[in-house]
Parts: structure tokens; C-alpha cells; sequence
């Protein structure tokens, strides 16, 4: 079975002759395990589409299934609690908490939840981030790739089904960007999440195992990297 | 676009919502000020349409402002100028600042494209003053119909000495005063944060890093409470400026409002209003009071006259001799007798000291209820022995009702019902006896009065000498004062924390997206507030008791030595009640709007 499941999803804004279509009747599924990269140019509607999947954002038509429930049928409720134990968010600005240290913006989504978090994962995941040195300090006094690290460590701590990453490495430097690529494979891989990652660049999307295409809200899937 | 100040008109209509509060901040600073003035000027026509009827000449303005009603005026209206002025310049450069802070990369961006720090001082200033084009109009509307709204109430409704108040007057001064309150508060506001957009980096703008990392200092503390309350707690204790902001516009209404209402016990020691109030008093010729010459005929008589609305009379026999039974008592007690009524009134006045059973008096009795000084050995259920009876004492006053400054300088008064006077006595005519009049009564109906008494007795019309319009007006203005502190405090509440949830809107929008349900936004927000009105009220109440303490000592305890100072605790349950309801009120806007928000868009918005 299909862990996401996007069928004939359309958004537009505004309303007459101010309409914009951000997407157009976009379907696709995506697997348990896989790991997809969505490209396309500035304003093509990636991060609209994501914000669909995650639910941040309503579409104006069509529906969005993940683990077989479709999510927009939820009220807002019941749709963040979902939210926080089944989709874990990378954003490219990091957005962690200011006031949380490293290890309390980590299990973040676990104390939402009221629940005591999972403390050998927990040291297993700092391990794995290379974030063990760090995990008193706060964001404030963390580089960019460190910041992205928490932020990973974060979408991770609940084991989540689907992660979903906007740009991780946009606002990294070249040696950050593979490092925080490689660590997002290895988790993908280690947990058998599903990864969907919006990405500008083409190296990173050619790590992914398939590649969609976004161009004026229509979405073309690309096919497998290798063939 | 004629200049980049063509710009301002422009960014106030795109930021509307967000400029609500600060116009709402203005329209009330100039809706109170020109209510304040505009009431002030109101007196002093009524003032002057009062001397020029009474003396038949005109007099104008300078010659009220010569007399003492005139000064006192308007000096309280200079000192509730300064307080509206300084509430004001809190309120709005509170926002003006937050919605300063919320614009750093659009200031960035201003400074990229070629905006000196100047102009952009000059930007801020000019858009703070374009708010002051709806404010300023609305406020001056507003503050001219209340004041018609008060003069109206004073007229109809208090009336005696207000009925010459002018109803639908324009006061110039009271228009002129709110302008200049409207244009000095934003001027003065806007200071500080006009500085501080000029001092936006032009990387600010390039970078699109706004947020001020060394803000954050410390981690919050986590494990006790749940992660929502922790972080809320945490918003409002790291920011020690806005903590100690907040803190202080919480204490500052408590401490007003307890000092304030001092001013309520202040007048009714001044004006002391009572149930037993007379238009009329009947004493002998002479106008003695300790003789008993008034046939209780003569007031049966009285009593279905027309005018008449209660009438009731006093007996006295003094220096009766009496037992006491303790040491360090008189031999010797005056011995009243008050009549149902004016046994009721007492209660009604509250002169009833604690624990005293005034059902106990009435009637054939032997209970009586007893005056003297607070330290005199003499307490409830004690028996003391008048005229061969033994009397049991069933109640005590708070102060002596026949002397001037409320002491008894040792001596002891009995007031008995007038059934066990006239037992223990054998005196049947009264001493004085109190006539209040219905509204419509005329002097014909007094001179009818006047026919009727006894031979050798004389009445007294102290019609004119009621004082109870001057206390209702002056407990309204004290009310008033309460009002005006509660709106303040209500509004400066609100808008303090809805800044503080507009400044952190992006991180909560994180936090909604990874998983913040909406009860938890509301949580995290009350978390916050409920520690300033927490901090707010332990300093509000400490200082504000110790306020309220010295001004009782200073204007009511040396004045009225009878008076003790005892703790307010209605008055502290009604202020810290209106905390909650204001702390309630502060919650609800902002954390449904963070439960509503659109969460990418808040994200992204940088």
C-alpha cells in the first residue's frame, strides 16, 4: 500500500480575474521507504504542495491520504495531533524554538504530545546527528548545519512516517548540504521513513530515488534517478 | 507618489488590523482628556451662571478662575491631564514599538534602497502622527457627547446645586486640550521607536535575519509543568523590560485603584451622609437640643402633614447617674432615646460597631446600645445600672454621633428605644425631632409646620443645607476615576499582550506546525499573562496597601480621630476580580487569533 496517497489536488488564491492557480489536479503516490525529491522553478508551487501534504494548508479541491487516512476530513484538532505524531517538518529557515536548548527542541513533539520521551533513542539520534556535545546550547549558538541537524532530530523523535523537507540545505554551504542529505538517507533508510524533500538543487535531488517535477502548479513525475 | 512620505497613507491602509490598537489607544487618550476639560469648563459655567443669578452682575472667566471652586478645577483636570498623558505615552509607544519591531526587514529594505537614518526617523514620526487624522476626530466626538452624557446626569439626576449646568455646551478648551493630548502623546511615543527603526541595519533587509538572537539567554525549564506552560512563563519572564512593563501596568492600576478609593472613605468622613439626614429640625426657642419640650402630639400631628416624608424625634436626660461596674468610668452616663427609625439608620450608616445585635434595642427592652471611647473598659453583654434598672449593653457605636471630632473624651452615652427611655424615665416629649421632606414639598408646606409647634419651640429648615448633591458629585468623580483607571489597565492589558503574541507570531506558527494543538496556543498564552497579572498583583497589592495606608493617615486620620484604618478586603477581592476578568479579556483575541492563524504564511513571513 501507497503511504501517500495525492489525488487531484488543486489550490488557487484570490478570486475572479485576481485567480492564481497554484496547482493544478495533482496526483501522485509515493510508497513506504522512498524517498522523492519535488523540483521546479521559484514559484512553480513545491512549498504549496508541500503545505498541502503536511496539512499546514487546505487545498481548494481534491485529497490528501497518508497511512490510508485522508487527512482534510480531520477537523483542526485532530488533524495536529496527527500532524505531530505522523509527519515530521525540515523547514530551510530551521524554525527552531529560541528559548529550547538543543535536546529540548528535539523531543518538542513528544512533550506536545504529554508524553515522557524515548530516552535511548533520544541519545541514539544526538549520536547519530553528532549533536551529543551540543545538547544543552541553545539555537542561538549553533551554525547553520547544526541548527538543520536539530531541526532533522526533531522531525525524527517521533518516528514518523513521512518526512517532509523544504529546501534543508538552502541555507547551507556545499559541505553542510551533503552531510545533512546523507543523514536524512540514513534515517530514511534506518526507520523506513518516507522522505518527500523540495530541493533547487540538482545534485541533491539526484540522491533521491525518484524525482516529480512542479512547473506552473502541474506536477510531472521525472521517473527513478537511475533510469 | 509625490514623495517617499506618499508611502505612509499607503502602509497604514495595508496594516489596518494591526494599527487597531494604537488608534483605539489615541481615540481614548483624546476622548478622556476633552471629557475632562470639557466637564471642568461645564462647572465653571455653571459656576459663573450661579454668582451671576445670586449676586445679579456678570462675572466672567478670570474671576472664577480667581476663586478657590475654579483653581481646584482645573487643577484636577491639569493632574488627570499628566496621568492620561503618561498612560497614553505607555499604551501607544507599547505598540508603536511592536509594530516597529515586526517591520525590521521592510526598515532594512528602506535603508538598502536609499532611506537615511533620518527619514526614516522622520517615517515612523509622520506615521505615527497620520494615525492621530482618525484618532483625533473620533476622541473629540466622543469626549463632547459624554460630556453631555454627565451634565445631563448631574442635571436631572443628582440636581440641587448641579441644576444650572450648561447640557449641550461646546468647550473650546476641553477640544483644544484633547488635540494637544492626541498630538503630544504620539510625539512622544513615537520617540523611541523612531530611533530604533533608524537604527536597522541595511543587512537586515539582505540577510532576512530579523530576529534578535541575543534576545534569548537562557533555556526554558521543562519537566514540571506541561511544555505549554513552561514556554508561556517563560516568554513573559525572559524579556525583563516587557516583565517589568507588564508587571508595572498591572500593579499600577491595583495601586490606583486602592488609593484611589480611599478618596470614597475620604468623603464620606468629609460629607457624612446618613439614613437620618433632616430637611427640618424642631428644638426648642433657643434651638438647646437637651430640653425636652416637643409633645409627642405635636409630632403625631406633624407626621400627616403634607411634605412629610419621615419624621422621628430624640429624648435626652444627661449626667443621669449610673454604675458602670469597672474602674476608670464615669458615675454618670446621657441617657438618649431614638426612635425605630432612627435605630434603623444607624445600621444603614454602618456606626454599629462589630458583633452588636441592635434587634436586642428595640421596643420595651432592657437592652441598650452604648457610646464611648474606643479604649473604655466597657464591651457587649456588660450590665450597667441606670436609674434602678440593670441594663444590658446589646451593641456599641463606631464614634461618638454628639460630639464634633467623634471622640467621647470619656464620657459614656446611652441610647435607649424610645419605649425603655420613657420606662426608665417617665419622660414622654422629646428634645429634638427630625422631619425629612418629599421632593415636591414647598415653603407653604413648612410654614404649615411652623403653625403647628408647641409654645416655646422653633423649627429649623435645613433644607439648603444638605449635602448630598456635592457627595453624589464627588463620588461619581471618584467612580469616574476608577472607570477611567479600569479602562486604562483593560486596554493597556490588552494590548500589551497582544503585542507581545504579534512579536512571537512566527514562532508560534512553528510550533502550530509541528504539532501545537490550539488549546495549547491558548495555554501557552495564558501562561504568559497569568505570570505578569501574577507579579503584577503581589506588587500591586504590597504597595498599594502601604499607598492606601498613608493616605488614610494623611487625610483622614488626623482630621477624624475616631477613624481606623482597617484592610480593604472587598475592595482588594474587586480589583484582583477585575484583574482576572482583564488578564480573561487579554487572552481570548490573541490566542484565538494564533489558533486561527494560517500557518504557512505565518512561517514564511519573514
Amino acid at each position: 500500500m501507497d503511504l501517500l496517497e495525492v489525488s487531484n489536488v488543486s489550490k488557487t488564491y484570490g478570486r475572479g480575474e485576481a485567480a492564481v492557480k497554484a496547482l493544478k489536479n495533482v496526483s501522485f503516490s509515493v510508497p513506504k521507504g522512498e524517498y522523492v525529491a519535488i523540483v521546479g522553478e521559484s514559484g512553480s508551487g513545491k512549498s504549496t504542495l508541500l503545505n498541502m501534504i503536511g496539512g499546514l494548508d487546505t487545498p481548494t479541491s481534491g485529497k490528501v491520504v497518508i497511512s490510508g487516512k485522508e487527512i482534510f476530513s480531520m477537523n483542526d484538532r485532530k488533524l495536529t495531533i496527527f500532524r505531530r505524531r505522523n509527519i515530521g517538518f525540515i523547514f530551510q529557515a530551521f524554525n527552531l524554538i529560541p528559548e529550547l536548548t538543543v535536546e529540548q527542541n528535539m523531543v518538542f513533539p513528544v512533550l506536545l504530545d504529554y508524553q515522557k520521551p524515548d530516552r535511548t533513542y533520544l541519545e541514539e539520534l544526538l549520536s547519530v546527528l553528532n549533536l551529543k556535545e551540543r545538547r544543552r546550547h541553545l539555537p542561538s549558538q549553533l551554525s547553520g548545519g547544526q541548527q538543520q541537524r536539530v531541526a532533522i532530530g526533531r522531525a525524527l523523535i517521533t518516528r514518523p512516517s513521512l518526512i517532509l523537507a523544504d529546501e534543508p540545505t538552502g541555507n547551507l554551504d556545499t559541505a553542510n548540504s551533503s552531510e545533512v542529505i546523507a543523514l536524512l538517507k540514513e534515517a530514511s533508510r534506518k526507520y523506513e521513513q518516507t522522505i518527500v524533500m523540495i530541493t533547487h538543487n540538482r545534485s541533491t535531488s539526484q540522491t533521491a530515488d525518484r524525482i516529480l517535477n512542479v512547473s506552473d502548479g502541474v506536477l510531472t513525475d521525472l521517473g527513478r534517478c537511475s533510469e | 507618489m509625490k514623495s517617499y512620505l506618499s508611502l505612509i497613507p499607503i502602509s497604514a491602509r495595508v496594516r489596518r488590523r494591526q494599527n487597531r490598537m494604537t488608534l483605539l489607544c489615541i481615540i481614548f487618550a483624546v476622548f478622556l482628556v476633552t471629557a475632562v476639560f470639557s466637564m471642568a469648563d461645564m462647572g465653571m459655567r455653571m459656576e459663573m451662571a450661579r454668582l451671576t443669578q445670586k449676586h445679579a452682575q456678570e462675572f466672567n472667566f478670570q474671576a472664577i478662575m480667581d476663586t478657590a471652586m475654579g483653581q481646584n478645577l482645573f487643577l484636577l483636570a491639569g493632574g488627570l491631564f499628566i496621568l492620561i498623558l503618561l498612560a497614553g505615552v505607555l499604551m501607544i509607544s507599547g505598540s508603536i514599538n511592536s509594530t516597529v519591531a515586526q517591520r525590521t526587514k521592510f526598515f532594512g529594505m528602506m535603508r538598502c534602497i536609499g532611506m537615511s537614518r533620518q527619514q526614516l526617523k522622520r517615517f515612523v514620526r509622520l506615521e505615527a502622527l497620520n494615525w492621530c487624522k482618525t484618532a483625533i476626530p473620533i476622541g473629540l466626538v466622543l469626549g463632547t457627547v459624554i460630556t453631555w452624557a454627565l451634565c445631563a446626569v448631574l442635571r436631572f439626576v443628582v440636581g440641587e446645586e448641579f441644576a444650572m449646568i450648561p447640557l449641550f455646551g461646546i468647550s473650546p478648551i476641553g477640544m483644544i486640550s484633547g488635540i494637544v493630548m492626541g498630538l503630544v502623546t504620539v510625539l512622544l511615543a513615537a520617540r523611541a521607536p523612531a530611533r530604533q527603526a533608524a537604527k536597522v541595519s541595511p543587512m537586515a533587509a539582505v540577510s532576512g535575519n530579523t530576529e534578535n538572537k541575543s534576545r534569548t539567554r537562557h533555556a526554558v525549564r521543562t519537566g514540571k509543568f506541561p511544555i505549554e506552560i513552561s514556554l508561556g512563563a517563560h516568554h513573559a519572564k525572559s524579556a525583563r523590560k516587557n516583565l517589568f512593563l507588564m508587571t508595572g501596568s498591572f500593579a499600577l492600576s491595583i495601586i490606583l485603584f486602592l488609593t484611589f478609593s480611599v478618596l470614597l472613605d475620604f468623603v464620606g468622613y468629609l460629607l457624612p451622609q446618613s439614613a437620618a439626614d433632616a430637611d427640618i429640625t424642631i428644638t426648642d426657642e433657643a434651638g438647646v437640643t437637651g430640653i425636652n419640650c416637643i409633645s409627642p402630639e405635636t409630632v403625631e400631628t406633624i407626621r400627616g402633614m403634607d411634605g412629610v416624608k419621615n419624621i422621628f424625634g430624640r429624648r435626652s436626660l444627661f449626667e443621669v447617674p449610673a454604675e458602670l461596674g469597672k474602674e476608670g468610668l464615669p458615675q454618670t452616663v446621657d441617657l438618649f432615646s431614638f426612635d425605630d427609625f432612627d435605630l434603623d439608620a444607624l445600621k444603614k450608616d454602618g456606626r454599629l460597631r462589630k458583633g452588636s445585635d441592635l434587634s436586642e434595642v428595640y421596643g420595651n427592652t432592657d437592652s441598650v446600645l452604648v457610646i464611648c471611647d474606643p479604649d473604655a473598659p466597657i464591651r457587649k453583654r456588660d450590665t450597667i445600672r441606670v436609674e434602678g434598672e440593670d441594663l444590658s449593653v446589646a451593641g456599641m457605636l463606631k464614634a461618638d454621633l454628639f460630639s464634633e471630632d467623634g471622640l467621647s473624651h470619656g464620657k459614656v452615652s446611652v441610647i435607649a428605644s424610645s419605649e425603655t427611655f420613657v420606662r426608665l424615665t417617665g419622660i414622654t416629649d422629646y428634645s429634638i425631632v427630625m422631619v425629612q421632606t418629599t421632593g415636591d414639598v414647598t415653603d407653604g408646606d413648612v410654614a404649615a409646620i411652623s403653625g403647628v409647634l408647641d409654645e416655646g419651640t422653633a423649627l429649623r429648615d435645613e433644607r439648603e443645607m444638605r449635602t448630598s448633591g456635592t457627595y453624589t458629585a464627588f463620588v461619581l468623580c471618584v467612580y469616574g476615576f476608577l472607570g477611567i483607571i479600569a479602562m486604562v489597565t483593560l486596554l493597556n492589558i490588552m494590548n500589551s499582550i497582544s503585542m507581545s503574541v504579534s512579536a512571537r507570531s512566527r514562532q508560534y506558527g512553528i510550533m502550530r506546525a509541528v504539532g501545537m494543538d490550539g488549546r495549547q496556543v491558548t495555554g501557552m498564552i495564558a501562561a504568559e499573562a497569568v505570570t505578569y497579572a501574577l507579579s503584577g498583583c503581589v506588587i500591586g497589592c504590597i504597595v498599594g496597601l502601604a499607598a492606601s495606608r498613608m493616605l488614610y493617615n494623611l487625610l483622614i486620620d488626623g482630621r477624624f480621630p475616631y477613624a481606623v484604618w482597617a484592610l480593604p478586603v472587598s475592595r482588594l477581592l474587586i480589583v484582583l476580580a477585575f484583574v482576572a476578568a482583564a488578564t480573561l479579556a487579554a487572552i481570548y483575541a490573541p490566542a484565538k487569533r494564533i489558533r486561527n492563524m494560517a500557518i504557512t504564511a505565518t512561517i514564511n513571513e519573514l
